[in-house]
């Protein structure tokens, strides 16, 4: 790949002029191997923000209990689509179906953190750095992945997250970009002349600054900047008739569509998606929960629509800090609960199957006799999917406290 | 030595080598002035400081203000560093009519609690009401009045000390905006909790923010309460209690772990368990009502409890929170934690042990007295190392301010500089987590982040930021001489910073820009964003 040569060889430069180099980076360069080719694979990471409610995404539409429990807010046999007898997905997500029916997508139920915290920030907190009731680790599992699977093409879009900040999940020494629109990346100027005078003046100041992570990150920022011109953003079109809703989750969703399309080396992608966390009037097969799964489906179909058979590479794993009550509470909304669903979707998940173990809607069942007990550790899909889509080589370094066993997987990817 | 291995760049107008020769041999000692060094424990000047006057006034208004304003470093060097900083620590509600102005054209600063929970209370209104709602638009216009605020006071105030300590405060003690009633309730926390108290005792303000409704609304402590409580039915007797009856550990664990001991305290789950029943009942006023603080003998659990080994005897109800704060406040373990991060946001992100040190024995001194340990920081020897020149990089927010200050902007009363702060990555009271914002270089130079500040730093420089007027004829000459003009941009906006080799670079852009008032702006824009500008 021309990128990587030249990124490898700028900083192979840089190492001799520059003492004070970021170790990392002139590791990571060491590390790349310039001309192998990567295997293209993909792992996008949505998360939920907020705690979105399982029990509506996946409806236990064959349990009594269920109905009992949500007098106003559950999904009405009628208006569920079934899935397997036992269980269905909300009416909004019925975008959704031809990928279940394809075998391309399979939910996770009753999955969430061994940590039973339900403060959104802390389980958010735990959720992303990988470490449930640790509170001190620094950096995000993504990143520890990075940190740890050097054997990447040296690209700065190896791991990307859609908004203005790099999420926790994101944060740490492997270097990764927060691009909140593919469209303005890079500097601003009135004209392609004075854009790249500036940018070649900026990164004169930067290419012997001798401050190793400015220099590092100002390199990578104006790689990127280059490649992202290269695939000129503003004139995609997706693909297939696929249409993406309007909001920053949809756009957030098709510029990961685009970013992979373009061969730039990214691997890892993440996008969040909040209003999940419905208290009050949360509504049933209508209404503001309704709304934002709506928005969430079609996004997700117009995703796999979109890349058609690069969907082969990817996988797409959704995620939320935990889910709520099984009882509706007195303003017509969940509280804070434990156990929610997640999905995973793509070409190489196994789907068609609704996974994890059902724990039971039973008061004995339940965790803390009120809410949906976890019986995934949320660790474990994660791992698998590092493990057989990325083919990480150690987990125990990205997952410390939890010791790599396959035998806890799933089963959520073809073999 | 090799000169190019240690980031410094508060060599100035000295080249590398002859300023490393000096240190070597320990000879200049200009600066900062051994007069100056009064009340401190530590002896100052350090004996290896080989800093000169501009690059010692330099240090200390990049560490204990916003960066310099345009020229103010050759003021602080006539003055003295440290005496400069003396002044700073000393001030007290001095007369400033620019900041005086700023306040007076924010009518949100006019509003006292009530006024604000009235408000609230109306949009919330119109909101379940589906009303497309004044009411909401108007808290909207009042929240945006409060950030902008944030930048305006910190470019303008002559007190830069106190907005710098208000701002670690509150990232100390963090509130977020976004979470429910905090929407009404922050302000007051700002102006009523925490400015006052951001030069005084921790103790203090430790208290204050624990009885201060933003922040038991925030963690969760107005849903704390004693097992077993049964709360007063209102409404349909039928429907299922939506209250949580028990205690939540929420507050109790982050005033552990974040406000107090730090993650590595020495305290355990049973004392986190303890400090949430000890907390019980420590409430707010519904907003209608006000929303003020409040203690609930209902809500309260007076059975007996133990922290840290200290026994709290039962029947006590609000008193004993007292004791407990009180005792926290003075825990070694508290004391430690709290200068840790005070060192880390002035001296070095990892912070040196010798002035962690000074800095608690500073504490114990003077009962946690937050003048004296600021006092003792400034004269440690590790403060004026040649490790910690220039070694931290400035947060989003300390960047636009320090911009905008270097090239004597005047900021607008609109939140559009908030709002490039909040792009760069730092939304102003927008941080979620009650750890707030991060202290460590890691967590702001993310290569997206840095080509946002190149452009932040070039529009400005141009008089394209919206949100802040510039008049760079007030602080440089038009001239056609470039050399002599980035020589005046160094002095002028990067306070005697520049590289050798920044300085080549700007000079060899302006080569060919034969407009001097663009090739004006290209030099302070591409300084502004430099390397040299995002350290401090």
């Amino acid at each position: 790949m021309k990128l990587s040569r030249r990124a490898f060889l700028r900083a192979g430069g840089l190492a001799m002029v520059s003492y004070g180099m970021d170790p990392l980076f002139l590791a990571r360069a060491v590390y790349a191997k310039p001309g192998a080719s990567s295997r293209g694979r993909v792992l996008v990471c949505l998360f939920q923000r907020g705690a979105v409610d399982g029990l509506s995404m996946l409806v236990p539409h064959g349990d009594a209990r269920y109905y009992k429990e949500r007098p106003n807010i559950a999904i009405p046999e009628a208006s569920v689509i079934d899935l397997d007898g036992r269980f269905g997905f909300h009416p909004a997500l019925a975008p959704l179906k031809p990928l279940w029916d394809a075998g391309q997508l399979a939910p996770i139920h009753a999955i969430g953190s061994p940590d039973p915290t339900r403060s959104h920030f802390d389980a958010q907190d735990y959720m992303e750095s990988g470490t449930p009731g640790v509170k001190s680790t620094s950096d995000g599992w993504l990143n520890r992945f990075c940190q740890h699977q050097r054997e990447h093409e040296q690209t700065p879009f190896r791991a990307v997250s859609f908004g203005p900040e790099l999420p926790r999940i994101l944060a740490g020494s492997a270097p990764s970009l927060a691009i909140g629109d593919l469209r303005a990346f890079g500097l601003r100027a009135p004209n392609d002349a004075a854009r790249d005078r500036l940018t070649r003046a900026f990164e004169a100041l930067y290419e012997k600054a001798p401050t190793g992570l400015l220099a590092s990150s100002a390199q990578e920022g104006f790689e990127a900047a280059n490649t992202l011109r290269r695939i000129e953003p503003d004139r995609y079109q997706p693909e297939h008739d696929a249409r993406y809703p309007n909001g920053r989750f949809g756009q957030s969703l098709l510029q990961i569509a685009q970013l992979i399309k373009a061969d730039v080396g990214l691997e890892i992608a993440f996008a969040d998606v909040s209003g999940w966390d419905t208290h009050v009037n949360q509504g049933a097969a209508q209404g503001q929960l309704a709304t934002r799964l709506g928005d969430f489906a079609q996004a997700l179909a117009a995703f796999a629509q979109d890349l058609g058979e690069r969907m082969n590479d990817v996988v797409l794993v959704t995620c939320s800090e935990f889910g709520r009550t099984i009882a509706e509470n007195g303003s017509i909304g969940t509280d804070h609960g434990r156990a929610t669903a997640m999905m995973v979707m793509g070409g190489a998940v196994k789907g068609g199957r609704v996974l994890g173990r059902w724990p039971g809607l039973e008061p004995a069942a339940r965790f803390e006799g009120r809410d949906l007990a976890v019986t995934t550790d949320f660790r474990d899909l994660f791992a698998e999917l590092l493990d057989r889509h990325l083919g990480a080589g150690s987990l125990d370094a990205v997952f410390p406290g939890r010791t790599a066993d396959p035998t806890r997987y799933l089963g959520a990817l073809r073999a | 030595m090799n000169i190019a291995a240690t980031p410094r760049y508060a060599c100035g107008r000295l080249a590398s080598s002859v300023l490393a020769t000096l240190g070597m041999l320990a000879l200049a000692v200009i600066s900062p002035p051994a007069g100056a060094a009064t009340a401190a424990s530590r002896p100052s000047p350090p004996a290896h400081s080989a800093l000169t006057a501009s690059d010692s006034a330099l240090h200390v208004l990049q560490r204990f203000a916003y960066g310099p304003r345009a020229g103010q470093v050759a003021e602080v060097a006539r003055e003295g560093a440290l005496a400069w900083l003396d002044s700073q620590l000393a001030a007290d509600g001095r007369d400033d009519p620019r900041l005086a102005a700023i306040e007076r054209r924010t009518p949100a600063l006019a509003l006292d609690p009530e006024d604000w929970a009235r408000r609230f209370a109306a949009a919330r209104r119109a909101k379940r009401e589906g009303m497309a709602g004044e009411e909401r638009a108007e808290v909207r216009e009042l929240t945006g009045q409060v950030r902008a605020l944030v930048i305006a006071r910190a470019v303008t105030a002559e007190d830069q000390l106190r907005e710098v300590m208000a701002g670690f405060w509150f990232d100390h003690f963090n509130v977020f905006l976004d979470k429910g009633a905090d929407r009404y309730l922050l302000p007051g926390y700002v102006e009523d909790v925490i400015r006052p108290r951001a030069l005084g005792r921790f103790e203090d303000l430790l208290l204050a923010t624990a009885q201060s409704p933003a922040m038991l609304f925030y963690l969760d402590n107005v849903k704390s309460v004693a097992p077993g409580m049964q709360p007063a039915r209102r409404g349909d007797p039928a429907k299922p209690a939506r209250r949580p009856v028990g205690i939540n550990e929420n507050y109790a664990r982050e005033l552990l772990e974040l406000h107090t001991l730090g993650v590595d305290g020495g305290y355990t789950q049973q004392d986190v368990i303890a400090v949430a029943r000890i907390l019980t009942g420590w409430s707010m006023q519904p907003p209608a009502q006000g929303g003020a603080f409040v203690f609930r003998p209902r809500a309260h659990d007076f059975g007996e409890k133990v922290v840290l080994g200290a026994r709290f005897p039962a029947g006590h109800g609000e008193e004993e929170g007292v004791r407990l704060l009180r005792m926290l406040a003075r825990h070694p373990a508290t004391i430690r934690h709290v200068c840790e991060k005070l060192c880390a946001r002035f001296v070095s992100d990892q912070p040196p042990d010798g002035c962690v040190d000074a800095a608690v024995g500073a504490w114990r001194a003077s009962d946690g007295d937050m003048r004296a340990v600021v006092r003792a920081i400034a004269r440690t020897p590790e403060f004026w190392d040649e490790q910690a020149i220039g070694s931290k990089v400035k947060t989003p927010l300390e960047f636009v301010v320090s911009a905008v200050r270097a090239v004597g902007a005047e900021p607008d009363s609109g939140a559009r500089l908030a709002d490039a702060v909040a792009r760069l990555g730092q939304p102003i009271y927008r941080q979620a987590s009650p750890a707030g914002y991060p202290e460590r270089q890691e967590d702001w130079a993310n290569s997206g982040a840095l080509l946002a500040r190149m452009n932040f730093a070039v529009a400005l420089a141009a008089g394209r930021q919206p949100g802040a007027s510039v008049d760079l004829d007030a602080i440089l000459p038009v001239t056609i001489e470039n050399s002599a003009l980035v020589d005046a941009v160094n002095e002028r906006v990067l306070g005697g910073a520049m590289s050798a080799h920044t300085r080549s670079v700007i000079v060899a852009e302006l080569a060919d820009v034969p407009d001097p008032v663009r090739g004006r702006a290209l030099a302070v824009g591409l300084a502004l964003g430099s390397p040299e500008f995002q350290r401090q």
